[in-house]
């Protein structure tokens, strides 16, 4: 198979390029970091993040044919040839495939991704009835792997100030909780020009999410509850 | 309003597009039975009861919503601190003085009718 794969080394001092390579993959390889494995072979200069290879720790996301995707969780079938392989898009690069994440995982941080609860500590587990633990499906299980963030034009725009649409629907996660005490803290936080009303309902993110969830789904439900709390 | 405040502006965005389409969907239905659209005719309606306040409210959530849409868009593209509070300002300008303009016209009109 063919592929076109963005080549970058700050060390060398020469300009990106996109390099041309042809790999055949073997009985068994299914997905394209299968691919991407077989073609390290080759070329063991090649760089790209990957641990999991089950689409579980997010960390072999790039931008696959123009559209951002997990290497562990694309199939080889039905990707049009040549295969090109970018960087995520508006993140700084910090060798090939391999993106500095810094300022992502600073938006999560700001957001306070943690339970808040000032009550007193129950003799057990805080318990949730089913109706509130099914408030939760759809936003748990994000792996931030930044596909959504990366392919957000608002996130382009202001990625220092915008908090995007992973740091957004896991600061929804937490609002969404019933076990979470600190609603008011969370929206006051939100409510702000940039970290939330840059989102223009793109809908990017609910559209490349390769785990299947909505982002923008989780921003309008911020926005409703911080309506329903000024109403 | 806060010249940056978040949730705010997004309520005004809504309201405003909700009242531009409904006064516009009302006048495009309206157009067919509307007597001929000559000068006499639109001064007439202008200075009337209903065409006057109609006219106002058109004109003030065209000048909210564009205000929120146009600030928004220099918020995303100019990063400089000087040149977007010029751009701001001057589209401030504008659109109040379009209102201003509008308002006057119109007062004008119901004085003269």
């Amino acid at each position: 198979m063919k592929l076109n794969i963005y080549r970058y080394d700050p060390e060398t001092g020469d300009p990106p390029r996109m390099q041309a390579y042809d790999v055949q993959p073997e009985a068994g390889d299914k997905k394209l970091l299968d691919l991407l494995m077989r073609l390290r072979v080759q070329d063991d200069s090649l760089s790209f993040r990957r641990s999991c290879r089950e689409g579980v720790c997010g960390s072999d996301a790039m931008n696959i044919n123009g559209r951002n995707g997990l290497a562990c969780l694309t199939a080889l079938d039905g990707l049009k040839e040549p295969i090109v392989l970018r960087p995520l898009p508006g993140f700084p690069v910090i060798r090939d495939l391999i993106v500095d994440m810094t300022q992502f995982f600073a938006h999560y941080h700001s957001i306070q991704p943690w339970l808040m609860n000032d009550e007193p500590l129950p003799e057990r587990e805080r318990l949730q009835s089913p109706t509130e633990r099914e408030r939760l499906n759809g936003l748990y299980e994000c792996i931030l792997c930044a596909c959504c963030s990366a392919f957000c034009p608002s996130y382009w725009w202001n990625p220092d100030k915008f908090i995007g649409p992973a740091g957004l629907l896991q600061a929804y996660r937490f609002i969404a909780d019933s076990r979470d005490t600190a609603t008011a803290e969370r929206l006051d936080f939100l409510d702000d020009v940039y970290r939330l009303y840059r989102c223009r309902t793109i809908m990017n993110c609910t559209e490349v999410c390769p785990k299947g969830l909505s982002p923008s789904h989780a921003i309008e439900r911020i926005r409703l509850a911080l309506l329903r709390r000024s109403s | 309003m806060r010249l940056f405040d978040g949730q705010r502006a997004w309520v005004v965005q809504r309201i405003s597009a909700l009242l531009l389409l409904v006064l516009i969907v009302f006048g495009v239905l309206a157009l067919p039975f509307a007597p001929p659209l000559d000068f006499a005719g639109w001064r007439a309606f202008a200075g009337g009861v209903l065409g006057g306040p109609l006219i106002a409210l058109l004109f003030g959530a065209l000048c909210a919503h564009a205000w929120v849409g146009m600030r928004d868009i220099v918020l995303d593209y100019i990063q400089p601190r000087g040149l977007r509070l010029a751009v701001l300002s001057l589209i401030a300008v504008v659109l109040l003085g379009v209102l201003v303009r509008v308002l006057l016209s119109l007062a004008t009109v119901a004085l003269t009718a």
